[in-house]
C-alpha cells in the first residue's frame, strides 16, 4: 500500500518537480534591493591592527637575528626531548604505575567518542 | 560539497562584494527558491516572491558565513526555510494557512491545471513541517539527510513527517479519483 502511495505521489509530483519558474525581472528586483555591505569600522581597524602587529613582529625578528634564536631553541628542545625519552626508557620498566581501569575507559571514551562527536557537531553547524 | 563554480561566485561576492557574481547566483537559484515558497504558501505568488527576495538579501548579507561544507543550494534553502518560518511565526500562519479560503481562491485563480490545484489542496491538509519535508523530497529531490540539514529536524522525524504526509495526501487524492 505504501509503495502504491509512493508511486502515485511520485507520478503526480513529477510535473511539479520539472516546473521552472521564469525570472520575469525577479533578479533585477533583488539586485536593486540589495543593501550596501561595506566593511564595518571595527573590522577595518582590527585588520589594520593585525597588519601593524605582523609587520612589527617581522621587523623585530629581522633586527634581532630571529633565525639564530629559533635554531638555538630547536637544538635545546631536541636535546631535552632525547634526554626525557632516555630517562623514561630507563625508568619505566621498573616503575609501578597504578592504572585505574575506569580512568582508562573514561579517557578512551573522551578520545574516541566525545572528541569526534564534538568535531562533527561543529562542522555540521557551520554547514 | 559545494560546486566549484558556486564557490568561485561566492568568493567573488564575499571578498570583493562583486554584485555581478551575486546576480549570477540569483539567476541560477531563483527558480528552486521561488518554487519552494510557492509550494509552502500553497500558490501565493506575491508572498512567495517577497519571501524569495528576502531570502536572497539575507544570503547576500551573510554570504561570508558560507563555509562550503554543504552545497550552496542547501545553504540557501536553509535560509529560505528560516525566512518562511519567521514569516509563519510572525503572522501566526501555522494553522490558519491550511484552512484559509483566500489562499485556496488564490490557488484557483492563478490558472493552474486541475492536477496542480488538487496537489495544492492535498498539501493544504498537511502540517507545515510535513509539507516542507514532502516538497523538499518530491519536488526539489533532496535526500533525507539534506532535508534534515535544511530544516534542522532530526532524520527520523523527517522520515515520520514524510510517512504521515504521504499517507494524508494519498488518501485525499484517492478520494478525488487519482491512483485508479
Amino acid at each position: 500500500m505504501e509503495d502504491k502511495n509512493e508511486m502515485m505521489l511520485k507520478q503526480l509530483f513529477e510535473q511539479a518537480a520539472q516546473q521552472q519558474i521564469d525570472d520575469n525581472g525577479f533578479t533585477e528586483r533583488v539586485m536593486m534591493n540589495l543593501p550596501e555591505v561595506g566593511e564595518s569600522r571595527v573590522r577595518r581597524l582590527s585588520r589594520l591592527w593585525t597588519m601593524f602587529c605582523v609587520v612589527t613582529a617581522l621587523l623585530i625578528f629581522w633586527l634581532t637575528s630571529g633565525w639564530g634564536v629559533i635554531e638555538g631553541m630547536m637544538a635545546g628542545g631536541k636535546v631535552m626531548l632525547i634526554n626525557t625519552i632516555e630517562v623514561f626508557m630507563l625508568t619505566a620498566p621498573t616503575t609501578e604505575i597504578q592504572i585505574n581501569p575506569w580512568m582508562v575507559v573514561l579517557l578512551l571514551g573522551f578520545v574516541l567518542v566525545f572528541l569526534p562527536y564534538q568535531t562533527f557537531r561543529k562542522l555540521s553547524a557551520t554547514l | 560539497m559545494a560546486s566549484i563554480s558556486d564557490i568561485a561566485l561566492v568568493t567573488q561576492v564575499a571578498v570583493f562584494h562583486n554584485k555581478r557574481a551575486f546576480d549570477q547566483l540569483v539567476r541560477k537559484y531563483q527558480s528552486p527558491v521561488r518554487r519552494f515558497f510557492l509550494n509552502q504558501t500553497l500558490g501565493d505568488e506575491q508572498l512567495s516572491d517577497d519571501l524569495a527576495q528576502e531570502t536572497f538579501i539575507k544570503a547576500y548579507v551573510s554570504i561570508s558565513k558560507f563555509r562550503g561544507m554543504s552545497s550552496f543550494s542547501t545553504w540557501l534553502m536553509r535560509i529560505a526555510y528560516n525566512v518562511f518560518y519567521d514569516q509563519v511565526r510572525s503572522k501566526h500562519l501555522t494553522d490558519d494557512i491550511e484552512e484559509s479560503p483566500s489562499v485556496m481562491r488564490q490557488t484557483a485563480s492563478t490558472g493552474d491545471s486541475n492536477i496542480k490545484m488538487d496537489i495544492h489542496a492535498a498539501m493544504a491538509l498537511l502540517k507545515t513541517d510535513e509539507r516542507t519535508c514532502i516538497t523538499l523530497q518530491l519536488i526539489d529531490g533532496y535526500p533525507i539527510d539534506e532535508i534534515s540539514k535544511i530544516t534542522g529536524i532530526a532524520e527520523n522525524t523527517v522520515k515520520s513527517h514524510l510517512k504521515r504526509g504521504k499517507e494524508k495526501m494519498a488518501n485525499y487524492l484517492r478520494e478525488n479519483g487519482y491512483g485508479g
